[in-house]
């Protein structure tokens, strides 16, 4: 139970002010830290020790505006989950806790032109079945594809482009990605030999946990307006992806906390939390975390490239039609654990800052130009994962979003450990359970059924209200899960 | 011997020793316990790691069991017994195989070893290991 200040600053609004010390006595905030949520999820938010961690990000060195958290906040290892933090680019420092072990994890949508009423329980079953053996997923997979060093120095530095490049996709996919799919800024150079391996290893595979591959039907419109832009309508297919850079981006990230480790005696910084351990960005050890973290970003986005290709693919297998009979065009990819240099206004003055978003999904508004063409009146799709068997959201990005240098929430989050989830249900009754919802599920095992029960996660509307509430993203669309593969 | 701990998010490991190598052998031997959820390994194959002690026995740690993360994802091995020796720098042998579902079981992806709330006490008894991974 953490029981620091959280003072209530406006709707959906709460602050730990500057004055703060922490639990020990002598932390030093440098800015204030302001929590986002409503009012009835203050306790959960209070039962661990996030709010401390995000009180302990605002002492990072060049941080600017404030340390920002979302609703759907929770411990992390250093960052808080759900964390948001931009230092000044020219002075601040880079951190990998601010990102996380899974660089890029992130989440994409691919709409179709069918509805409900065109494809029935027996297909969906075939569709699942099919994906579920076309894309390699759960514990210990592997890749299916393997690539020698240079091609995978290639998937590196030019992410989702190597992969339409090489067959898996269409040129038009690269237009709504974020950053299109590659940030430029990567190195290869800066990737260990071991990271490497492990890239080789995994490319093109959703992996285990909380990834999934989903068949989802829209239960809902609620901005009939940007629905009609993003092309989603009630009723209609979509297929949604969430998964990121695998053991590469694991191995980076272990990588470079060593090094950076080093860096904070070296700089003489001084932290709250070896966890948050840093250097500065236009330093040599800040400057290759970032060309490495840029190249496991890219791996994520070919890996959920690679696997938008078998998913078509399995679509026409199945339903014997051209995916682009179907419409099968990606209505957008975001990430949701990443660092970047963007351009924000702080204090009334535009400034290059870095944006650490850790469990955060970025969310411009408006007429920005990172927002693809076809989409900047309304502004960038926001796409927020529920669990195994709920609903996930489709949401607008805003230039209210701005005051929190342009993020909003990323997911629901646990609730209850793995443990006592398989204490509490059966695999098969989850599945069950699910089937009653017309939903089906091909899980990897049953165990994972049982563990990722919809009820060992946090609500997701709960979290994707409150940052409507803000005005940080707004919604959009619910989306209900018809077919799960879960690794 | 080691325990497994869970809290609402992470898995880790509490892990037992004689000897601080002892400690490591069993912090591997649960990693992989949550890994096959529990599996038994046979010892088909060895693997040899060697690691510079050159920082504090904490990071030895971390990187021992990032070391065998790293042979699992890249050889897809699984490992259920070990030996290890820690001087001017480690060398321990892993012994294992190939990972199959059905014969080991299905446990949990580790993506990685953090240094959260990470520990090595000792007492009387010997050394006491506490480490938690990110999944």
């Amino acid at each position: 139970m953490w029981s620091g200040p959280l003072n209530k600053v406006g709707d959906y609004r709460y602050e730990i002010p500057k004055s703060y010390r922490g639990i020990n006595g002598n932390l030093k905030m440098k800015v204030p830290a302001l929590i986002y949520a409503s009012d009835e999820m203050l306790p959960a938010i209070r039962k661990d020790n996030a709010p401390e961690q995000t009180a302990n990000v605002a002492t990072l060195p060049g941080i600017v505006g404030k340390s920002l958290a979302m609703p759907d906040i929770h411990w992390g290892y250093g960052f808080p989950i759900g964390g948001v933090a931009a230092t000044d680019a020219e002075e601040g420092v880079i951190s990998p806790g601010g990102v996380g072990f899974d660089i890029n994890c992130g989440v994409r949508l691919v709409r179709t032109n069918m509805s409900i009423g065109d494809i029935n329980k027996e297909t969906i079953k075939q569709l699942v079945d099919e994906l579920f053996r076309n894309v390699p997923s759960g514990v210990g997979s592997q890749a299916k594809v393997r690539l020698n060093k240079m091609q995978l120095n290639e998937v590196l530095e030019m992410g989702a482009r190597w992969a339409v490049e090489n067959g898996y996709g269409w040129e038009e996919d690269l237009e709504y990605l974020e950053e299109n799919g590659c940030m430029e800024i990567a190195d290869s150079n800066y990737v260990s030999e071991k990271a490497k391996d492990r890239g080789k290893a995994q490319v093109g595979s959703l992996g285990a946990g909380n990834h999934f591959l989903e068949i989802q039907r829209v239960a809902e419109i609620f901005d009939e307006e940007a629905a009609k832009v993003y092309g989603i309508e009630k009723d209609q297919i979509v297929v949604m992806i969430h998964t990121g850079s695998r053991g590469c981006g694991h191995q980076i990230c272990s990588d470079y906390l060593r090094v950076l480790e080093q860096a904070v005696r070296k700089y003489n910084i001084s932290l709250p939390d070896r966890q948050l351990a840093c250097a500065p960005l236009k330093s040599n050890e800040g400057e290759r975390y970032f060309k490495a973290m840029a190249c496991a970003a890219n791996f994520a986005w070919a890996n959920r490239q690679m696997i938008v290709h078998w998913v078509r693919e399995s679509f026409e297998r199945v339903l014997r039609q051209n995916a682009e009979d179907m419409e099968m065009h990606i209505v957008y990819d975001v990430c949701h654990n990443i660092a970047k240099i963007e351009e924000h206004e702080v204090d009334g003055k535009k400034m290059e800052v870095c944006v650490h978003r850790k469990g955060a999904t970025r969310s411009f508004g408006p007429g920005r130009k990172e927002v693809p063409a076809k989409y900047r009146n309304v502004g960038q799709p926001v796409l927020i994962p529920g669990d195994m068997g709920t609903e996930s959201y489709l949401l607008k990005g805003t230039n209210q979003a701005e005051e929190a240098f342009g993020s909003t929430c990323h997911g629901a989050g646990r609730v209850m450990s793995r443990a006592e989830a398989k204490r509490r249900w059966r695999g098969r009754e989850i599945a069950h359970m699910l089937e009653q919802k017309g939903i089906y599920a091909h899980p990897a095992s049953w165990i994972v059924m049982a563990e990722e029960s919809p009820d060992a996660y946090k609500d997701v509307s709960q979290v994707v209200s409150a940052t409507h509430g803000a005005g940080l993203s707004l919604k959009v669309a619910k989306m209900i899960p018809l077919g799960v593969v879960k690794g | 011997m080691y325990k497994i701990i869970e809290h609402t998010a992470d898995v880790g490991i509490e892990a037992y020793g004689a000897t601080i190598e002892e400690a490591f052998e069993n912090a591997a031997k649960g990693m992989f316990a949550i890994i096959t959820n529990d599996g038994h390994i046979e010892s088909k194959q060895k693997r040899k790691i060697e690691i510079d002690f050159d920082a504090d026995e904490e990071i030895l740690l971390v990187d021992w069991l990032t070391e065998l993360l790293y042979l699992h994802d890249v050889e897809g091995l699984v490992f259920g017994e070990f030996e290890v020796r820690i001087n001017k720098k480690l060398v321990g042998y892993a012994y294992g195989e190939k990972y199959d579902r059905q014969k080991h079981g299905y446990g949990i992806e580790i993506k990685a070893v953090t240094y959260h709330m990470l520990e090595i006490k000792r007492n009387k008894k010997g050394v006491t290991i506490k480490v938690l991974f990110d999944i």
